[in-house]
């Protein structure tokens, strides 16, 4: 009884939770929160996801090479936001020396190269979130 | 593109490892292509740090100073590269690229399967970016945070070895290295409290004005950092965790720790006792004094501690604390020669101690033995390997012409010219010590019969390495003008400030 | 006696840092079961939080959020804050690592006691 409870509000509510982890990554620079915070929540909700439907299914959701690949590459999604800098000739991690707009502060295309960074880390730190429970779930 | 590559190297001494550790797991499968770039990402980083080094001996006294982000300096992260990061840049990638050779191919038995493996090289490649790191920035909380950087990478790296004993040492070195980094942070807590900026420059002028209206909290935050640093470089009573940790780890991650990592520790806090704190304050909280004592009781305690172990790599761990308690002698002692002594005695063990522990570590993988008693014999079977220790064991100790010398004698010179008599004494003692436990180690190896057994000189790529690095030790002790010249201009910059 | 119970209780938050702290760090160093230890060392971390975020508060001030109504009010400090969110990750992958750590060493030894272990592990050396 329990089980099924669990499983039909977890079916309403997840998909929200989810969506409301995108909307912090992607108003880090507009209101609280950020990339880690972010990051945290839709990690969350896949965690979430697999504790009540069963680990089998969350694995089969998010299979080891998804997860050893956006970890990877989100972080070096970050490094590459940084050369764009050095391309330009100013140093590492500029934003407005490297000719980006910065924009209206308050709007949500504003403050350049901030945003983009936080998406790269935001999608790391859910699937390192991710990946931590599924190694401390394993039973042998 | 070249000129613009040459402006940013400060920054691509330190991301170029990090960029590749970051990609590489997603290679698991290609073993040849890891192998091949984490000893390229190393390449790299030694000839950059060998053109960094090769301009701030050109440049003679101005450093070159990179702001990140475009950002002067209160407002953005600043890292000033002078001779000290220079010469810290020139050890890290001095010993991280022949280890990187040692270890192809030699992890297997010790690590695992090729996922494990593809693993310890990405923390062996973070490990050396935070390391680089460290020695550029200029500000405090970066310091902060690649120092845990290094620490988790340190214990990852301990705790790759298969063995039960290695997880327990890993946890014990984990817990302690956390407390120190919660020191530290504390103790930049209070300097940010009372000044206000997190720039190692500005804090410096600043607190120089106001000390003198709360000097309990300045007090509060020198004590903190040298606890929470001692603890981490193994200064003599919070070295516990480090005979563990040092020898359980497998082979090149043992050489990496015990010869650069420790050293990080060290540089980190030069750079905060001189850099942020500066000559005056420290005594007039008696830092130095209580540097040259601890100094002292280490280089005994751990001597004679090392005296009484069976095993091998744990003999080798021991020493690790004696000649770490030579440094903190020399940066107590607060004048030039002492602090060049210092410096130069920290290049030389970094490479001397990697290459004991290669060698250590061959000499485990080939014949199955830990214990220094059942070695009997091996100088015949296995010449180089044996060839390399002799070479490094004497230089540890101190003969002339090789590079320990060279550093004891300045520490010796610096000690005088502060007017002590007593650590002169016990840096002479200390070498009769090392040579007590180094040598029954070369006896037993070349002078005992050997058994009939079949012990072969490990494979090509690791005798390239264990040459390479003793040849280096040899020049070092021949030729020592650039290296010697490069850490007498660091001391300088640090005693002026 | 008064004025320093005076100043004790205006700066209250860096007293319970100091206390926290002292009960971090005693735990990490008495208690032999491991847990036990890795709950010490985040009380202990949460204590220097706690440390620098109260430094940079200013009693009175405006949330740091600019405001065109009043341009010239003192808002409070909001860089603790943003190196504490770097703290506490830091916090979060050192906890996720020891319990890792301590999971490998329940299965190999089936107890998560730090003396039983450094007794099994002399009896098996012994052999």
């Amino acid at each position: 009884m329990k089980d099924f409870i669990l499983k039909r509000v977890a079916s309403i509510i997840l998909p929200f939770v989810f969506i409301y982890g995108i909307y912090v990554i992607l108003h880090g620079h507009v209101s609280a929160g950020g990339s880690f915070a972010g990051g945290i929540i839709v990690g969350l909700s896949f965690i979430a996801f697999s504790t009540i439907y069963g680990i089998d299914k969350g694995r089969a959701k998010l299979p080891e090479k998804v997860l050893i690949f956006t970890e990877s590459y989100g972080t070096l999604w970050y490094g590459i936001m940084g050369m764009v800098g050095i391309f330009k000739g100013v140093p590492f991690l500029t934003n407005k020396l490297a000719g980006i707009d910065l924009g209206v502060p308050g709007a949500l295309s504003s403050a350049g190269l901030i945003s983009l960074i936080g998406l790269g880390v935001g999608i790391r730190v859910a699937s390192t979130m991710v990946t931590l429970f599924f190694i401390m779930v394993e039973d042998e | 593109m070249i000129a613009s590559i040459k402006a940013n190297l400060p920054v691509f001494v330190v991301i170029v490892p990090l960029f590749i550790a970051f990609i590489l797991l997603t290679f698991t499968r290609r073993m040849r292509l890891v192998e091949g770039l984490v000893i390229f990402a190393e390449a790299l980083g030694l000839v950059c740090a060998g053109y960094l080094a090769y301009t701030v001996l050109k440049q003679n006294g101005t450093q070159i100073i990179y702001q990140l982000g475009g950002w002067p300096a209160p407002w953005g992260i600043e890292l000033k590269v002078g001779s000290l990061a220079a010469l810290f840049l020139l050890i890290i990638f001095g010993v991280c690229f022949p280890v990187a050779i040692f270890a192809k191919g030699n992890l297997t038995e010790e690590v695992g399967s090729n996922e494990r493996i593809t693993r310890f090289y990405v923390l062996y490649l973070l490990l050396g970016g935070a390391l680089a790191g460290m020695a550029v920035t200029n500000d405090m909380f970066n310091i902060y945070v690649l120092v845990e950087v290094a620490t988790l990478s340190c214990c990852g790296l301990v705790s790759a070895r298969k063995h039960p004993r290695a997880a327990e040492a890993a946890f014990t070195y984990l817990i302690l290295a956390t407390l120190g980094s919660a020191l530290v942070m504390g103790g930049i807590g209070f300097i940010y409290i009372t000044t206000g900026h997190l720039n190692m420059g500005f804090a410096s002028q600043e607190l120089k004005q106001v000390w003198q209206d709360n000097p309990h909290v300045v007090w509060m935050a020198v004590s903190f950092i040298l606890v929470g640093f001692g603890v981490k470089s193994a200064l003599f009573p919070l070295h516990v965790w480090l005979p563990d940790a040092h020898s359980q780890a497998p082979t090149p991650a043992s050489a990496v720790l015990s010869g650069i990592a420790v050293k990080g520790y060290l540089i980190c806090f030069l750079k905060f006792m001189y850099g942020v704190f500066g000559p005056e304050l420290m005594q007039e909280f008696a830092v130095n004094r209580i540097l040259v004592f601890l100094g002292l009781v280490a280089i005994i305690g751990g001597s004679l501690s090392a005296l009484t172990q069976d095993e091998l790599k744990r003999r080798l761990a021991f020493s690790t604390v004696a000649q770490v308690g030579y440094i903190y002698l020399g940066f107590g002692l607060m004048n030039e020669k002492g602090l060049a002594g210092a410096l130069f005695y920290l290049t030389s063990h970094a490479v001397i101690k990697s290459t004991l522990f290669l060698a250590a570590g061959a000499i485990l993988a080939a014949t199955g033995k830990k214990k220094i008693s059942e070695l009997k014999g091996i100088g015949r079977k296995m010449p180089i390997t044996m060839a390399t220790f002799t070479i490094a064991s004497l230089s540890l100790i101190g003969v002339p012409l090789f590079s320990g010398f060279v550093g004891k004698w300045h520490l010796l010179l610096g000690s005088l010219e502060a007017g002590n008599i007593i650590p002169a004494v016990i840096i002479i003692f200390g070498s009769v010590l090392c040579a007590a436990y180094l040598f029954p180690v070369i006896r037993i190896a070349y002078f005992e019969p050997a058994p009939e057994e079949e012990w072969k000189d490990p494979g090509l790529s690791q005798k390239c390495s264990l040459i390479l690095l003793s040849t280096v030790v040899v020049i070092l002790g021949v030729v020592p003008g650039p290296i010697l010249e490069l850490a007498r201009r660091a001391a300088a910059e640090l005693l002026m400030l | 006696m008064k004025i320093l119970l005076e100043k004790l209780i205006i700066n209250y938050p860096y007293c319970i840092a100091a206390i926290l702290f002292m009960i971090g760090g005693l735990t990490v160093l008495t208690r032999s079961n491991l847990l036990k230890k890795l709950l010490g060392i985040n009380i202990m971390e949460s204590s220097i939080f706690l440390l620098f975020v109260a430094g940079g508060n200013i009693r009175g001030g405006a949330v740091p959020v600019f405001d065109k109504a009043n341009v010239e009010s003192v808002y409070i400090n909001p860089l603790p804050s943003a190196l504490m969110l770097t703290g506490i990750v830091v916090s979060v992958s050192v906890t996720a690592f020891a319990l890792a750590l301590i999971i490998r060493l329940y299965k190999t030894y089936g107890t998560v006691d730090a003396q039983r272990i450094a007794q099994m592990r002399n009896e098996v050396e012994e052999k």
